[in-house]
């Protein structure tokens, strides 16, 4: 049996499965609550429960007082839920989040093209608009697949009835294969949204720099011309990295946007072209290629990533060697079960890279 | 609507950051002089995340209840003679070293973060520092009372603060911690808050909180549970420092590197005596030194630093070195303990022999091949000629202060000697990291009050062994000396009903499964 988590001050409500723990729950859903020991001994992920009922028998009496017992604090790491329960977590409300309800929604596949050899994208008419901001990510389920998948949202927020979702056939796997070989104008999805913590930071001052690579350019896409089209005049730089020509889609598109935008710089880069490809545009890794670009510097900007984990991984030693830290870095992120028995290797030194 | 909820951050800094203010007639340079010689620049104090958010009002709660229910643990102890529980009359020897060793560096950690948090010119740190050094009198306290139960029925316990001031080898905590609390105070958060609470502080508590749990010492399990409470704010902390610091300005990274190398080398040094505690002072052991080495050094200092290598930090130099004595560290160490065993503080013996089992399970490459052959000897020359004592005194390391018993990283039968000149003497180290921290600073090294030179010098009461005890508080065949031949262990036979034969006087070891 599962009980809702609402979480204050961000007001996200989440799923909590009877065995599970409340912090457990809520790091499944990519948000972070301050933890350490997770043994109910330290007292780092101490919670306000301000709604419900909660069992924590196991929270060592030195870490969790009497006294707070008795104000409603628990441990979110050895508390299970016994109802529907609210907390308030130690996590700061974004002033450029923008709540937004998730819905289920019905679609019609409209057009599905070939953006590159091993990518497609699928266009969705919803049965009624979405608003979502730019960054967000929806849920789709595939007849025959049993778990929904998310993909995000690659069209402007604008855009409101037609969605694009970009999808890369993973060999082997089981939604993008079904995408990729069976899906067919004129099918109707189901879909879920808008999902996700991955905005932009439109108070913050100074320039923004968008990293995309693989599939990542969905969210970077959204932003920028949700960016561009409010009129926004920072400075706006992506790198955008695949790994031969092919694969760059999209590629005449941005080409054409930085035509047309002033302060909109395109800087793509192929990691390994081939021959053919006449490519006289930047060769290596998108994080060398940035590097160059800003001279080593990324100090007094924002920076969005979006891209497979070595990508991310790169990306992050280049802007903080380059001066750019976590305060100041956002990216998507997806908890699946592969990364979660990888954060053993994983230390407390950062909480949202 | 209801007026927007305050996040706790912005609650706290209501609560804490109003407290400053900016000095109008005096300059803040001379109000806070030691922010800038260690060649740190801080450009944005605000840029400091609070680590923990707890306002005075709460800390004191919280720390009350802590106490009640620690006392009221540590009576009920006492009332049910709680020390008679205990697996093995050798173990107290662990508490012996405890109170000695580690309880009054929990006292200068309290000095030392009085001194920190006067200096800094953020007020972030300065709430940080306070309220740690605030914790560390209570850790230091709760430990006092705690292991004040043994003092009533064993030996060795009378005279601990003394003993830290002048004993042998307990110049090893007493120099870590006067070395860092003599930086400044940037340095000495790093010391304390990084390298050793955040870094190495699993090495130190573990072994200690746990030993005490598997051998049946109830009190200390409760007194570790208090502490390691506040132990997560201040390891937090140790966290937080760094990532200021090297977020502030890139010219602070290679001072914090050079900082963390040193650090590192010297918490290091100092956990050789908590090897020695783990694999043959416990009666019943809780792992090997190699085994929580690979754990909490290797993997998860491993992943720390993977994670500093963002800030252009690495790996803390000679920690290659650590890797390859871990292998050899604690039977090193425990056997010149065994040598001058009657000028320590505590009890020594020679394992049994389900106890050299189990070290030669945990050390398969090298306990049977270099360091059981030493014990039987040991053993049978005590069973035909007695037991032998180091008549002379060791040679110590300028730097560390432990005797020089390490042997060469990759040569476990030489002994390894490393010297400088400086002003025309010279100085010797156990090893490169030791050496390294010394030409660094010389003229804060040769300042070192060396226990030995200090005998030679004739500062410690005499030259014979009787006054130099008598110099540390020690009663010579009573605090000191062979366990089987100690009163701690004929009480103990008594106090548990069994006979005292010589046919018996055999160490008598809690086997583990």
């Amino acid at each position: 049996m599962s009980h809702e988590l609402s979480i204050e001050p961000v007001g996200e409500a989440i799923e909590v499965e009877d065995e599970q723990s409340l912090l457990d729950a809520a790091l499944r859903q990519g948000l972070y609550l301050p933890h350490a020991c997770c043994h109910g001994l330290c007292g780092t992920c101490k919670v306000q429960v301000l709604e419900g009922e909660v069992e924590d028998d196991d929270a060592s009496p030195f870490a969790l007082m009497e006294f707070e017992r008795e104000e409603g604090y628990t441990l979110a790491c050895v508390a299970h839920a016994l109802s529907d329960v609210t907390i308030e977590a130690d996590i700061e409300e974004d002033p450029d989040a923008v709540v937004q309800p998730v819905e289920d929604y019905e679609g019609t596949v409209v057009d599905i093209v070939d953006l590159s050899p091993t990518a497609k994208g699928v266009f969705i008419e919803l049965d009624r608009d979405m608003d979502f901001q730019a960054g967000k990510y929806v849920n789709l389920h595939l007849p025959d697949v049993e778990m929904p998948r998310a993909f995000s949202l690659a069209n402007a927020p604008s855009e409101r009835r037609v969605i694009e979702l970009n999808v890369r056939l993973v060999p082997g796997g089981e939604a993008t294969t079904y995408i990729h070989e069976r899906l067919q104008v004129g099918d109707r999805l189901h879909v879920s949204g808008p999902y996700g913590r991955f905005f932009v930071r439109r108070s913050a001052p100074g320039g923004v720099i968008f990293f995309a690579g693989g599939t990542g350019l969905s969210s970077p896409k959204s932003m920028i011309l949700d960016l561009l089209e409010s009129g926004d005049e920072r400075e706006i730089t992506l790198f955008y990295g695949q790994r031969h020509r092919a694969e760059l889609y999209y590629h005449d598109f941005f080409e054409a946007l930085a035509a047309e935008h002033a302060n909109f710089t395109y800087v793509p880069a192929l990691s390994e072209p081939n021959a053919e490809d006449d490519w006289d545009g930047a060769t290596g890794f998108v994080t060398d290629v940035a590097n160059e670009h800003f001279g080593g510097r990324f100090s007094d900007h924002k920076a969005y990533l979006c891209g497979p984990p070595p990508m991310i991984d790169a990306c992050l030693t280049t802007l903080m060697r380059g001066r750019l830290f976590e305060r100041d870095i956002f990216m998507e992120k997806f908890i699946t079960a592969a990364d979660a028995a990888q954060q053993q290797r994983k230390s407390p030194l950062f909480k949202s890279i | 609507m209801a007026a927007k909820r305050l996040n706790l951050r912005e609650k706290y800094q209501k609560f804490t950051r109003d407290l400053a203010w900016e000095p109008t007639y005096q300059k803040k340079s001379d109000i806070f002089p030691q922010t800038e010689f260690e060649g740190i620049h801080i450009h944005d104090w605000d840029k400091w995340e609070d680590p923990f958010r707890l306002t005075v009002d709460a800390y004191w709660k919280y720390q009350a209840e802590k106490e009640r229910k620690l006392y009221s643990i540590i009576d009920a102890f006492s009332q049910n003679n709680g020390q008679l529980n205990v697996t093995d009359a050798r173990y107290v020897n662990a508490l012996k070293l405890f109170l000695t060793g580690i309880s009054p560096l929990e006292y200068a950690a309290h000095r030392g973060f009085a001194m920190a948090g006067r200096q800094f010119g953020g007020v972030g740190p300065q709430v940080a520092c306070q309220m740690q050094s605030i914790d560390e009198l209570r850790h230091c306290q709760t430990q006092i009372h705690t292991i004040s139960q043994y003092n009533k029925y064993f030996n060795g316990f009378h005279d601990w603060n003394h003993m830290h001031q002048r004993v042998w080898y307990l110049s090893v905590p007493k120099s870590f911690f006067d070395d860092a609390m003599s930086a400044g105070p940037f340095e000495f958060v790093t010391a304390i808050s990084f390298s050793f609470e955040y870094v190495l502080t699993n090495l130190l508590f573990m072994p200690f909180m746990s030993g005490a749990a598997y051998n049946g010492d109830m009190a200390t399990v409760t007194f570790g549970f208090s502490a390691q409470s506040d132990e997560s704010r201040h390891m937090t902390l140790g966290l937080e420092v760094i990532k200021f610091m090297l977020e502030q300005d890139e010219r602070n990274v290679p001072i914090v590197q050079k900082w963390i190398d040193k650090w590192f080398w010297r918490g290091y040094r100092l956990l050789s005596l908590v090897s020695m505690m783990m694999d043959y002072m416990l009666p019943k052991r809780v792992m090997s030194w190699k085994e929580a080495w690979e754990m909490y050094f290797e993997e998860n200092g491993g992943a720390l630093f993977e994670d500093l290598s963002r800030y252009g930090i690495r790996m803390p130099k000679y920690w290659e070195v650590s890797v390859k004595e871990k292998e050899h560290l604690s039977h090193q160490l425990w056997a010149t303990f065994h040598n001058f065993g009657h000028a320590a503080a505590f009890h020594t013996w020679i394992p049994e022999e389900s106890e050299m089992q189990w070290l030669s399970e945990k050390y398969p490459d090298t306990f049977d091949k270099y360091y059981r052959p030493r014990f039987e000897f040991w053993r049978q020359h005590t069973k035909e000629k007695g037991r032998w004592y180091n008549p002379t005194l060791p040679m110590l390391c300028q730097t560390c202060q432990v005797p020089m018993l390490f042997t060469e990283p990759d040569d476990p039968t030489q002994i390894c000697y490393r010297s400088s000149q400086y002003n025309g003497e010279q100085y010797h180290f156990c090893s490169d990291g030791c050496k390294d921290i010394f030409d660094d600073e010389p003229e804060k090294y040769v300042q070192a009050w060396l226990p030995v030179h200090q005998i030679y010098q004739g500062n410690c009461g005499g030259a014979s062994i009787p006054e130099v005890l008598e110099y540390y508080h020690l009663v010579d065949g009573q605090d000191n000396k062979e366990y089987l031949e100690s009163n701690d262990r004929a009480n103990w036979l008594r106090w548990k009903g069994m006979a005292d034969t010589e046919a018996d006087r055999e160490v008598q070891a809690v086997v583990n499964e």
